[in-house]
């Protein structure tokens, strides 16, 4: 894993962006979200910011066994 | 075990080296054991080695999916120290550097423990008073720790030339001189040795891919050669504990990252100690030279969840710039080797051994990118928790209970980002 595909930018090189955190896989508590982890070395689902692009949040969906990357959204929903 | 000594080198020498035995071999799985120890890195093979030596246990177990070494004991810096800030933590690994002193006796089995200091280097005025809180804290302790202002590092130091102009200023640094490395291959042997010539069964090839259990006890672990029972079951997985919590259903306050490290051709001696820094700009870096002559380089995570072992270039990037801009020397080297490994990081950046969900199960993990110099503590520690089922004071601030009753042992106050312990 290289890149991420900016929805506004296009394809960019990984150290544009910023990871923020990874989001919980399967519903509960607010403890949980933010303490624990169902780990799925197939797929993990993260909030990642462009920080030297467009600065928009993303909700990237990855495979961190084989680093391919899944999908990317821009959070909120705004236009892309 | 034939018992090593200038004596037993010599007589091999004299006989053409011809005689050498394999460290540990030829030991068979057996349908049941007392204790099975699920991971042959350091924390695996130290618990079985006290389980047997400590606690008379015997049988006992220590089953690997790979190879003895192959997983972060293998990988690391092989940096120890004790010189953390909070009490939990700099008690523990205060017992584990001493036990590093010595632990070349212990084993019968040289891993060349080098005081030859670690230094933390001030380089801005906040630095400084972090710094000197933090050694403040271990001197209270009894530990070993000196902040030393530019012209007692220079005298330490002098292939460092802390006055000679940089893009930064070296301010002074905390030092801790019993700190050092310690050759990390030869901690996994040596345990491993040590543990099998007491009747440990090292099994590699071995894979745990379940937990069979009665009701609430656990009865023994499936693995790809089958079913092997046991009384008790000790989680010592490292990068791989969370896929541990998700075979038991069991959530972890862990995600899995990567760290990075590499190592330059072999020069002749150029830094005679350790060097860990933030240099304005970067992440952290650490250099040290290993007993070859390459300079050993790391430094902070790659950043997010990861299991591919691969990493990125621009860690690297960032490492070396860090070095060059304090040794400018270290640009005309040429990079041999880079691996990296996946790190058991916690949400508070400290270890937890605990039982996990059963009674009789129990996980040493959450090492993060720390954890081998915790080994002789470590494996001396959960090898008693297991025997006994209690587990001792100086673990006990690593219950996995802290998460939810707020007894969080976060060295760097940073919150919840596992990426950024
Ligand atoms: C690049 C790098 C640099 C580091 N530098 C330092 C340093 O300078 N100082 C320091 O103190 N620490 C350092 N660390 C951290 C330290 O190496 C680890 O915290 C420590 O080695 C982890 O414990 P371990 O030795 O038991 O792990 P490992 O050696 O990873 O052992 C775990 C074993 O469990 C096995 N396993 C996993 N799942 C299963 C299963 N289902 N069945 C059977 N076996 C299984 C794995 O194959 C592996 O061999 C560093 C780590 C890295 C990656
Ligand atoms: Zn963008």
């Amino acid at each position: 894993m290289s890149r991420l595909h900016c929805p506004f930018c296009g394809p960019r090189e990984l150290r544009e962006f910023r990871f923020h955190k990874t989001l919980p896989t399967e519903p509960g508590t607010a403890f949980a979200g933010i303490y624990e982890r169902i780990d799925n070395p197939e797929l993990s689902v993260e909030h990642w910011q462009h920080v030297e692009g467009c600065r928009g949040w993303l909700r990237v969906t990855r495979n961190p066994s084989s680093g391919a990357v899944l999908e990317t959204r821009l959070l909120g929903g705004g236009v892309a | 075990m034939r018992h090593y000594s200038a004596w037993s080198l010599l007589r091999a020498r004299l006989a053409g080296n011809s005689h050498w035995q394999p460290l540990w071999s030829g030991q068979s799985l057996q349908q049941a054991y007392d204790v099975v120890v699920v991971g042959a890195g350091g924390h695996g093979l130290a618990t079985a080695f006290h389980l047997a030596r400590d606690h008379g246990i015997k049988r006992v177990a220590v089953l690997e999916k790979r190879l003895v070494g192959y997983g972060n004991v293998g990988r690391n810096t092989t940096i120890v120290r004790s010189n953390y800030l909070l009490p939990e933590n700099h008690y523990f690994y205060e017992d584990s550097l001493r036990r590093y002193e010595t632990l070349s006796r212990d084993l019968n089995y040289n891993v060349m423990y080098s005081p030859r200091g670690v230094v933390d280097l001030a380089l801005s005025d906040d630095d400084f008073p972090g710094l000197a809180r933090r050694g403040n804290a271990l001197r209270l302790a009894g530990i070993d720790a000196e902040l030393m202002n530019i012209s007692a590092l220079e005298r330490f130091c002098p292939e460092l030339e802390p006055r000679r102009s940089r893009r930064f200023p070296i301010l002074g640094a905390l030092v801790q001189r019993r700190g050092g490395t310690v050759r990390h291959d030869a901690v996994a042997w040596g345990y491993a040795r040590a543990a099998s010539a007491l009747g440990v069964d090292i099994i590699e090839d071995c894979e745990v891919t379940g937990v069979r259990t009665r009701g609430e006890v656990a009865t023994g672990v499936e693995t790809n050669r089958g079913y092997v029972q046991a009384e008790r079951i000790a989680f010592a997985t490292a990068g791989h504990t969370g896929m541990i919590g998700t075979m038991l259903g069991v959530p972890l306050p862990i995600e899995t990252h990567l760290l990075q490290a590499m190592v330059s051709e072999p020069v002749k001696p150029l830094l005679h100690t350790v060097l860990v820094y933030v240099a304005p700009g970067h992440a952290e870096t650490y250099i040290c030279q290993s007993d070859r002559g390459g300079l050993v380089m790391g430094g902070h995570l790659d950043g997010f969840p990861s299991y591919t072992r691969e990493g990125q270039w621009d860690r690297l990037e960032d490492v070396v710039q860090g070095a060059v801009e304090l040794l400018p020397q270290v640009g005309a080297l040429r990079i041999l080797r880079q691996w990296a490994g996946t790190n058991d990081m916690t949400m508070d950046g400290s270890p937890i051994i605990d039982r996990l969900r059963y009674d009789n199960v129990f996980v040493n993990a959450g090492w993060c990118y720390g954890g081998f110099k915790a080994i002789p503590a470590s494996g001396a520690a959960c090898a008693r928790f297991v025997a006994t089922g209690t587990a001792p004071d100086l673990i006990k601030a690593f219950r996995l209970s802290r998460f939810a009753t707020g007894h969080l042992l976060d060295e760097r106050g940073g919150g919840p980002f596992p990426a950024r312990q």
